[in-house]
């Protein structure tokens, strides 16, 4: 067994006391920026390449991988208790966690994340060790024309997202694209939507447009239905403890999600939010009782919190094994390592496996820290919501002006975040439902590049989407996911 | 630029430093009197960050700057954001930003209307250089093999980290000029990053890449799923990449920089400058600064800011002449 002695050699640095420190040190302070909606883990990241740069590399890794994952842990707190995704990784998470928390469930919800979090992260660990370089094939297997598959595949969710009316869903899903593509247009340099502002140039961020809509929007929604502070106190924080029969309803969920997310984690530029998403929209589709996600279902929590976890480790195969930063976050890991003198790269498992494997082995005590810090600290946390309203809302608005702000020091920023707070309140008042609108933001500019550059490269020819394999399996699932449950209906009905 | 860059720069650098003895021998007057805005126009992760915060660190470290130099990312536009900012600070000597060839590209393809003439300059401090990367297995042993299969089939797509018209794209399409190819007819697939292009040409999917140097240089040496055909330095560069020929050894005559500097607000007083100057020329003679630069992969190009003004204006005569070329000139 390779792979256990080599695990072994990991744990033996990883059991390091310092090591074991900055292990707690990086979960723990992860944790609280995953939490703070708008301070993500890649400012966090960028602000302690310094601190790092003086450490062992196997350390600096230890403590700075801590920080992402345990980011992704915290962010679901936030999602479930204020509707203000903590970090983009979590706004699946919001969809089902808000709901429960509203039903006076919030500490049920908040375990739920905290146990399909630790088994996802402690999942996708275990893949990581196991087939991280057989892995890098996979990765490096996706081009354009497989992720425009890929993309297309995510976006028939729109479909399971929008409960009510399918064209309201598809309207939001529009707009969502419409979003998506503001700025400059990466293939030609072309301005797209900016109306001459430089401010637009860069796009427009996907936490902006998340906070607006989810948490803005129920600050408004809640002050128009003004004097509602009777509507019965939500103080209720609920039993943390889960039943016999929830924990057998998510045990599916969970480890569907650990094994999809950590494989969308694994694609450079896919990713914990995309992952979390297509965890989220999977379980909606298998479930039985699909129509009530949404509505504060626990595997509606579940399977977007194991995904979201496994993904976040996924994207250190890429990383580690090809030395390509699959995301902004690990981009900054990859010029931190370098500033430490280590290469990631096809050599690094032979040049430094006691990085390679000092990380892997942090993860799991990470991933057991993290459970042991968060679950006797969600009555606490939970204590938010016993606030009075007035204070609890000015809250939420603070938090999400201060992330705002904080991600780019910009007012303009600031007043899209109102704009987007007011759209998210309309769409909500006429019943357009949210979700599809924010897929649709996350997948169309990947699927829009995607096809763009699969066509330069092909010389424009379409067959090339079908002419490779993975991309049309992909498609063919697209098709099948949206036309199976038509024929389902018909057949119901005749 | 026929001669090694870093051995000019080592003659330069006691030349520079003279100077600069003497430049704040007049100007003793100015230090800065609270810590210094040093912005990177971009996102945490970048080039221009690592730069901003590799300086800081370093000067911190070393206890060169009088004050704290703080780093802050001003994102947006591919820099627009940061320099019409930036733009509006006239005279304020404590403020700086990273720079490189974007603070050319950029105003010529008519993104910002703030261009390297609106700014003051300090210093170039480092440069790297393009390299042009195909798979390990590919049938292309030189540069010449890649271009005379770019002549017979123009469809072939050659993949890079940054938009049309921005720095890999504009270092391509001057390759294949020298090359005798046109410049335009370079089927050129902007990827999302340099790694982003190099993950795509281990999967096969493209033909070639070019991207920096410094980012590739992790991907190359022994049991490499990538072959480095060329770089675009006028003589070999050092450490993993010795045995990559340049461009010039294979007969294309082009060479293309990297370069990364530093500029201060509009009408920086010249006392300030000279402060900097001098501050720079002193910091990349530490060993903390050497350290650092040599794990990143950047090669020492110390300019002063007469000198430094001088070759913008030369970049940026050369690159308008090859956007025009390649039809994305937008002034």
């Amino acid at each position: 067994m390779d792979a256990l002695n080599n695990l072994m050699y990991g744990f033996s640095i990883a059991l390091e006391p310092i090591n074991i420190a900055y292990v707690f040190a990086g979960v723990f302070a992860g944790t609280i920026i995953g939490m703070l909606p708008g301070l993500g883990p890649i400012s966090a990241l960028a602000l302690m390449i310094p601190i790092t740069f003086s450490m062992e590399p196997s350390s600096g890794l230890i403590l700075m991988a801590g920080v992402y994952y345990g980011a992704i842990f915290g962010g679901s707190t936030s999602s479930i208790l204020l509707n203000a995704p903590g970090v983009a990784g979590t706004v699946a998470t919001s969809f089902d966690g808000y709901p429960m928390a509203k039903k006076g469930q919030a500490g049920k919800a908040l375990a739920i994340a905290a146990y399909a979090s630790f088994i996802g992260g402690t999942v996708s660990v275990v893949f990581l060790m196991l087939v991280a370089p057989l892995l890098s094939k996979v990765a490096v297997s996706f081009g354009p024309a497989e992720y425009f598959a890929l993309m297309v595949l995510g976006l028939t969710a729109v479909v399971s997202l929008s409960d009510k009316s399918l064209v309201k869903g598809l309207i939001a899903a529009v707009i969502g694209v419409m979003i998506s593509i503001v700025g400059i247009d990466m293939q030609t340099g072309t301005e797209r939507f900016t109306f001459g502002s430089i401010n637009l140039l860069d796009g427009i961020d996907f936490l902006v447009v998340a906070l607006g809509i989810f948490a803005l929007a129920e600050v408004f929604y809640m002050l128009l239905r003004g004097g509602d502070s009777k509507e019965g106190p939500r103080n209720a924080i609920g039993s943390l403890k889960l039943t016999r029969s929830e924990v057998g309803e998510i045990a599916g969920p969970v480890s569907r999600g650990s094994v999809l997310g950590f494989f969308t984690g694994v694609l450079p530029g896919a990713g914990a939010t995309i992952g979390s998403f297509l965890g989220y929209s999977m379980e909606k589709k298998i479930a039985k009782d699909g129509d009530t996600f949404g509505q504060g279902n626990i595997k509606g929590v579940a399977a977007p919190e194991a995904a979201n976890n496994a993904a976040c480790t996924g994207s250190f195969v890429p990383l580690l094994t090809l030395g390509v930063p699959g995301s902004g976050t690990t981009a900054v890991l990859l010029g931190a390592l370098l500033v430490m003198g280590v290469n990631p790269g096809p050599m690094m498992l032979e040049q430094r496996p006691d990085v390679f494997w000092g990380v892997v082995a942090s993860m799991y005590i990470g991933n057991i820290f993290l459970l042991v810090l968060n679950l006797p600290l969600i009555p606490f946390i939970a204590k938010i919501l016993d606030m009075p309203k007035a204070l609890l809302l000015s809250l939420i608005l603070i938090f999400c002006m201060i992330g705002v702000y904080g991600m780019s020091f910009s007012v303009f920023d600031l007043l899209l975040l109102l704009g987007f707070g007011v759209l998210g309140l309309g769409m909500r008042l006429f019943g357009f439902p949210a979700a599809p609108l924010i897929l649709a933001l996350i997948l169309g500019n990947i699927m829009e590049e995607s096809m763009r550059r699969a066509l330069q490269i092909s010389g424009g020819d379409w067959m090339t989407f079908i002419d490779k394999p993975i991309s049309l399996s992909l498609l063919v699932i697209a098709a099948l996911s949206l036309t199976l449950p038509l024929i389902k209906k018909r057949r119901r009905k005749a | 630029m026929k001669t090694s860059l870093k051995r000019l720069t080592l003659l330069a650098l006691p030349a520079a430093l003279l100077v600069g003895a003497t430049a704040s021998a007049q100007a003793q007057e100015w230090a800065p009197t609270k810590s210094i805005e040093f912005v990177a126009p971009a996102n945490p992760g970048g080039g221009w960050d690592t730069l901003v915060r590799t300086v800081s660190r370093v000067l911190q470290e070393e206890g060169l700057a009088e004050r704290n130099f703080a780093a802050i990312n001003v994102p947006g536009g591919g820099g627009a954001v940061a320099w019409a900012q930036i733009a509006r600070d006239n005279g304020n000597p404590h403020k700086l930003f990273a720079t490189s060839p974007p603070i050319i590209l950029v105003p010529l393809s008519g993104a910002s209307r703030y261009d390297h003439t609106d700014f003051t300059p300090i210093a170039r401090l480092i440069t790297d250089y393009s390299i042009i990367l195909v798979s390990a297995d590919s049938e292309y042993e030189t540069l010449n093999d890649l271009f005379d299969a770019l002549k017979e089939n123009p469809n072939l797509s050659v993949g890079g980290g940054s938009a049309p018209g921005s720095m890999d794209h504009i270092s391509m399409a001057g390759a294949a000029a020298a090359a005798g190819l046109e410049a335009a007819s370079v089927n050129y697939v902007p990827f999302s990053g340099g790694g982003d292009a190099m993950t795509n040409l281990m999967g096969g999917h493209i033909e070639a890449v070019i991207t920096g140097a410094g980012e590739s240089v992790g991907q190359l040496g022994e049991g490499s799923q990538l072959r480095a055909l060329g770089v675009s330095a006028p003589e070999r560069l050092g450490g993993g990449l010795e045995d990559v020929p340049t461009y010039q050894e294979q007969g294309i005559d082009y060479t293309f920089d990297i370069w990364r500097g530093v500029m201060g607000t509009p009408d920086m007083p010249a006392e300030a400058v000279a402060y900097y100057e001098d501050l720079f020329a002193e910091m990349l003679e530490t060993d903390g600064w050497q350290r650092a630069r040599d794990q990143l992969g950047w090669i020492d190009a110390y300019q002063d800011s007469e000198a430094f003004g001088d070759f913008l204006d030369a970049q940026q005569e050369q690159f308008s002449s090859v956007l025009g070329d390649l039809g994305l000139l937008r002034q």
